[in-house]
């Protein structure tokens, strides 16, 4: 029996009114020298401008990013002034979970009749991230130099292991083949590579100009650069970093933006570009593992959300992860008794990097694209997250009737 | 019996013709006569009055006409509220500038500046005889009339005049002598009366530009520049696109920065005079006008258009040709809709409703000569494109008929108007920059008058909206600077205009009465047989500096024209680029200067054949030889400079030493080549080329 949640029974994604900038890997782009809270508010206005929504219809504003940038004290009320409309708003953080946790933050918004239309904007600059000097009179040196991205990426403090040590342990314990992780990475670069060239991304991914102090042109942020068209035998000579995780089998650090709304059933009528499409959320779930085996919770997450809204893995017309590791599919597959070749096929931020914040956020955009494009259907997105934290979500795209 | 192509615009003054200034030998106003008859004269001489004198109109307004009138002994009382911020002896460093030090404070000497509660004038008042009020109060229509009020209750005989940008007339019942920005030197006036006063000819008279507008809610300058800024932000409300990228398309399709404007001219007070126009407009004509959300949150907020610099654009907004015709449907749709309107309503003669944009809203083409261009069925398919975006515009105030008469003379000679009197004939140019439509319309009063049968002519400004002559209207240039072609198109067809005064008429003179004649016209003015001037205009050929090579054979005529010896001057002047005094330029460049009236009279003179005083030079036109190439000057400013001045050298030796009928296509063919050279495209009209059309 299909128990469709009436959590969000109000809530609806307008079609056609979504974007992302591609994500260039760090330190390859004009993202590297930017104000990145600025540049996602410019960036949405624009994407809301080629979608022909006027930017004065929001009146909320969420915005979620999990690296600190100038003036973030000024939070969403700035971003939304930088894309022209003066909303309230604030800011989600919950590490690379926050592109889909600001997803269901507006729902929020929508469902408790606080607004109609709720933009979510996140974003992140990986490359340069601040660094700085804390007070820590706890420490033998009493003042800690800190540098957010390396340090995190490198050290969770409740456990003491780093990401990439989170990977290694989940392979050992699910007895993951190297042959099949490599395997894995090779089909999702081809899946991505193929996406590319069908010309599917220009849907969802928006190019963008940027210009420096004197308005001059700095770059142009038209791909997702850094990433490398890897072969088997080029997967398969890589030096393992830790069990079943190379260069080639784990994500790269990244900068971008990714924009949607969410909104009333009527004003979704109203901006969408095709008002036939219904975009519903079904509902989230969200679990924590044990300590520093991180690729297992999302497939714990979808198995509690699947349980709790009744549908099965065989009702998804779409499944699409954020997998910073390709042993975080192999464990997907195994615990969830899933084809991983089915999942992901429009490519995944294995590939095509990881800039944290929008991360899941491109995600939900490119997995409710191609749900529109297959005639609609279910769509589950789930990833991992810092703390060994696992998330999920499915949504219901209706096409005209279709579903 | 003058007969004219279209109605010379000083007609609306009450002065006269332009012919009629040559005929009488004087102009046609006197100041110090209009002052007597404005402020009274000997003892009787009373002040002028300028309430909200510390506001951005009344400060300036208190500087342009406080210098103006000190001389004739006028003082110019500034009043405003107690503690109002001083923004006159703001001005104090400007004039400094402008008038030097001594004269400045003299200046500032005769003016007295009172305060008063708003609900009675300060008793000091009477001593002063005020004699005018100018009033330049917040634009709140009861407030306006309690003041007149305030002053007829005490003065009845004064004369009163509003600044007001919005209210008419008839609302007021008072008159409006509406300033334009920059108040303290922009000369524009927008005038409502119901004929011309002695007022508006002593505006006229000290040097100033009153344009008589008809009496309707909002003037010419008003719904153009409002309108503009309206049409800015209705696309911005259709696209999102950032106020500062339309600023952008606009200033390259029209010429103005709207948004910009209003933050450098103050926005708090900008996005009110805006909006308070374009509400009032909109109840009065509807849809078309009425203000955006956007606009109405940025009055009363008083909140900039640009970012703040640490927030200085960083996403990139550029529209492909589709989207610019959209965006041109948007813009260019209400205005021409707009300009309808005025047209229909007699807002104005068509020469000011046309030159009020240049003038005085930086519009780079008048908006009725953009118009002309584009032709009737263009504009109103336009105007019904905008009608698709807009529909409730096409409810309101559109006039489609008002261009059934763009083939008239007054539509076509905007800039261009031709008298004569059967004998003598005066042709008059009201651009201070030559262009295409000058160059056009100067060649159909050229064909008007040889029509006419007219033999005898008289070059010169229009004594109305041109004080000067600038040169070319280098924007011309700029598709040249990629296209030799183009660029010889420019040169060779100006050229062919410039010669139509020397071949085409038995006498023709060239008279320079404005502050300058530079460049472009300098080089029109010289193919006449005689140029006359009075002694204080400069005169120059700046294209060095520019640079470019000067185009309409600067670098050859004026030496078959003068004596050998004074060839040297020659070169420098166009080495250099700096510019000399009339006076010093009789003889080798010009024939006569002298006080306005002998300057007049000389004009008249020699365009009526009495030339016993003014013998006309020789004119060679065989090959000249020796022409001097080793002039000293000091060295060249910069690197570009000197290669220019070689290329000018150069062009002087090859057009000079061929004969006249060779000459125009050398000169042109080194013009031309120049333009698409690095040196010119890294100069100054290149840049200024890359900000508009580079975006």
């Amino acid at each position: 029996m299909k128990m469709e949640s009436e959590n969000f029974s109000k809530t609806r994604i307008p079609y056609g009114t979504w974007g992302s900038s591609y994500f260039p890997s760090w330190q390859s782009s004009a993202l590297a020298e930017v104000n990145i809270g600025q540049f996602a508010g410019e960036a949405m206005n624009k994407i809301l401008g080629i979608r022909k929504v006027p930017n004065n219809i929001l009146d909320y504003l969420v915005i979620g990013s999990t690296i600190p940038w100038h003036w973030k004290f000024w939070n969403a009320p700035l971003v939304a002034s930088c894309l022209g409309k003066r909303v309230p708003g604030y800011h989600i953080e919950q590490a690379c979970a926050t592109g889909l946790q600001a997803v269901f933050a507006a729902a929020s918004e929508i469902e408790s009749n606080s607004h109609d239309i709720v933009g979510v904007l996140t974003f992140d600059r990986t490359s340069d991230s601040p660094v700085g000097v804390f007070p820590e009179r706890r420490s033998h040196r009493r003042t800690e130099v800190l540098a957010d991205v390396w340090d995190n990426f490198g050290f969770d403090p409740a456990t003491g292991n780093s990401m990439l040590k989170t990977a290694g342990l989940a392979a050992r314990k699910y007895k993951v083949d190297r042959n099949e992780v490599d395997e894995l990475a090779l089909f999702r670069y081809q899946q991505y590579f193929e996406t590319k060239e069908s010309g599917f991304l220009e849907k969802v991914l928006v190019p963008l100009e940027v210009l420096n102090l004197q308005g001059k042109r700095l770059g142009t942020i038209d791909d997702d650069t850094g990433i490398r068209n890897l072969t088997k035998s080029d997967l398969r000579a890589m030096r393992e970093l830790d069990t079943c995780v190379t260069a080639g089998t784990q994500t790269h650090a990244a900068d971008g933006m990714a924009t949607l709304l969410v909104t009333t059933i009527d004003k979704a009528h109203e901006l969408s570009t095709k008002p036939e499409i219904d975009i519903k959320i079904i509902g989230k779930s969200e679990i924590r593992t044990s300590p520093s085996l991180m690729p297992e919770a999302p497939a714990f997450a979808v198995e509690k959300l699947l349980s709790r809204t009744g549908l099965t893995m065989d009702d998804m017309a779409v499944v699409k992860n954020h997998n910073p590791f390709a042993v975080n599919d192999v464990v997907f597959a195994n615990v969830v008794g899933y084809d991983w070749h089915k999942m992901n096929n429009t490519g995944c931020s294995l590939v095509w990097g990881h800039p944290q914040g929008p991360t899941l956020t491109r995600i939900v955009i490119e997995a409710l694209e191609e749900a529109v494009s297959i005639g609609g259907g279910y769509v589950l997105v789930f990833g991992c997250a810092a703390g060994d934290v696992g998330i999920a979500a499915i949504f219901k795209v209706s096409n005209g009737g279709k579903i | 019996m003058i007969k004219s192509m279209r109605q010379p615009t000083l007609q609306t003054l009450g002065l006269g013709n332009v012919l009629e200034i040559f005929l009488n030998k004087h102009l046609p106003a006197n100041p110090m006569d209009l002052v007597d008859t404005v402020f009274g004269s000997g003892d009787d001489r009373g002040s002028l009055v300028i309430s909200g004198a510390n506001g951005i109109v009344g400060a300036g307004k208190t500087m342009q006409l406080g210098s103006r009138l000190q001389p004739y002994n006028v003082t110019t009382v500034g009043l405003d509220f107690p503690g109002s911020s001083d923004a006159i002896n703001k001005h104090y460093p400007g004039l400094v500038r402008a008038f030097g030090r001594q004269s400045a404070d003299q200046i500032m000497s005769n003016i007295v500046q009172l305060t008063y509660d708003g609900k009675h004038l300060p008793s000091e008042l009477n001593g002063l005889k005020p004699r005018f009020l100018l009033e330049a109060i917040p634009e709140i229509l009861e407030l306006k009339k309690a003041h007149y009020y305030l002053f007829r209750e005490t003065y009845p005989t004064m004369d009163i005049r509003s600044v007001t940008s919005g209210f008419p007339s008839s609302e007021l019942g008072a008159g409006i002598a509406h300033p334009a920005f920059p108040h303290e030197i922009n000369k524009i006036w927008e005038i409502v009366e119901s004929q011309p006063s002695p007022f508006t000819q002593l505006l006229w008279s000290l040097g100033l530009i009153p344009i008589p507008v008809s009496d309707h809610w909002s003037f010419v300058l008003d719904v153009l520049f409002c309108g503009i800024t309206l049409t800015g932000l209705r696309y911005h409300q259709a696209t999102n696109m950032p106020y500062w990228k339309i600023d952008k398309y606009i200033r390259k399709h029209f010429g103005p920065n709207p948004f910009r404007a209003h933050d450098a001219i103050g926005a708090k007070g900008a996005n009110f005079l805006t909006w308070s126009c374009l509400h009032d407009l909109d109840k009065q004509y509807g849809e078309l006008f009425r203000p955006t959300e956007d606009l109405i949150e940025h009055k009363d907020s008083g909140q900039n258009w640009y970012p703040l610099n640490h927030f200085r654009p960083l996403v990139n907004w550029t529209i492909d040709g589709d989207e610019e015709e959209n965006f041109l449907n948007w813009t260019e749709g209400a205005l021409f809709q707009m300009a309808s309107l005025m047209l229909h309503e007699n807002r104005g003669h068509l020469s000011h409703i046309n030159g009020i944009g240049e003038l005085c809203a930086q519009f780079q083409q008048g908006i009725l000569a953009m118009m002309r261009k584009m032709g009737s069925s263009a504009i109103i398919k336009r105007v019904e494109a905008y009608h698709n975006l807009h529909p409730e515009a096409a409810q309101c105030c559109w006039y489609p008929e008002s261009f059934d008469q763009i083939e008239s003379p007054e539509w076509q000679q905007l800039y261009v108007n031709a008298e004569h009197d059967g004998k003598i004939g005066v042709i008059t140019i009201s651009r201070e920059s030559y262009n295409w439509d000058v160059d056009r319309e100067l060649n159909q009063a050229i064909d008007w008058l040889k029509n006419e049968k007219i033999e005898r002519v008289i070059v010169t400004g229009d004594f109305h909206l041109s004080t000067q002559m600038v040169g070319a209207d280098t924007s011309e240039f700029f598709p040249a600077l990629i296209d030799v072609e183009t660029g010889f198109n420019v040169s060779s067809t100006w050229s062919q205009t410039a010669r139509r005064l020397h071949n085409e008429f038995n006498v023709s003179v060239g008279y320079i009465n404005g502050k300058r004649c530079l460049g472009g016209f300098l080089e029109l003015m010289v193919h006449c047989h005689y140029i006359v001037s009075t002694d204080e205009a400069n005169l120059g050929m700046p294209e060095v500096t520019l640079p470019v090579i000067p185009g309409m054979e600067g670098c050859h005529w004026p030496f078959r024209k003068a004596n050998s010896t004074d060839w040297p001057k020659l070169v420098r002047l166009l080495l250099t680029g700096k510019s000399i005094l009339a006076k010093d330029a009789v003889g080798w460049l010009i024939d006569y200067s002298g006080t306005v009236d002998d300057s007049l009279q000389a004009a008249w003179e020699i365009v009526s054949g009495n030339t016993d005083k003014f013998p006309q030079k020789e004119f060679v036109i065989e090959a000249l030889k020796e022409i001097p190439l080793d002039v000293s000057l000091p060295a060249s400013e910069s690197p570009a400079m000197e290669t220019t001045q070689k290329a000018i050298l150069d062009t002087i030796q090859h057009s000079c030493s061929v004969p006249l009928s060779e000459a125009l296509n050398i000169q042109a063919r080194h013009s031309a080549d120049f333009m698409t050279s690095q040196v010119c495209n890294e100069g100054m009209i290149g840049s200024e080329c890359a900000k508009i059309e580079d975006i």
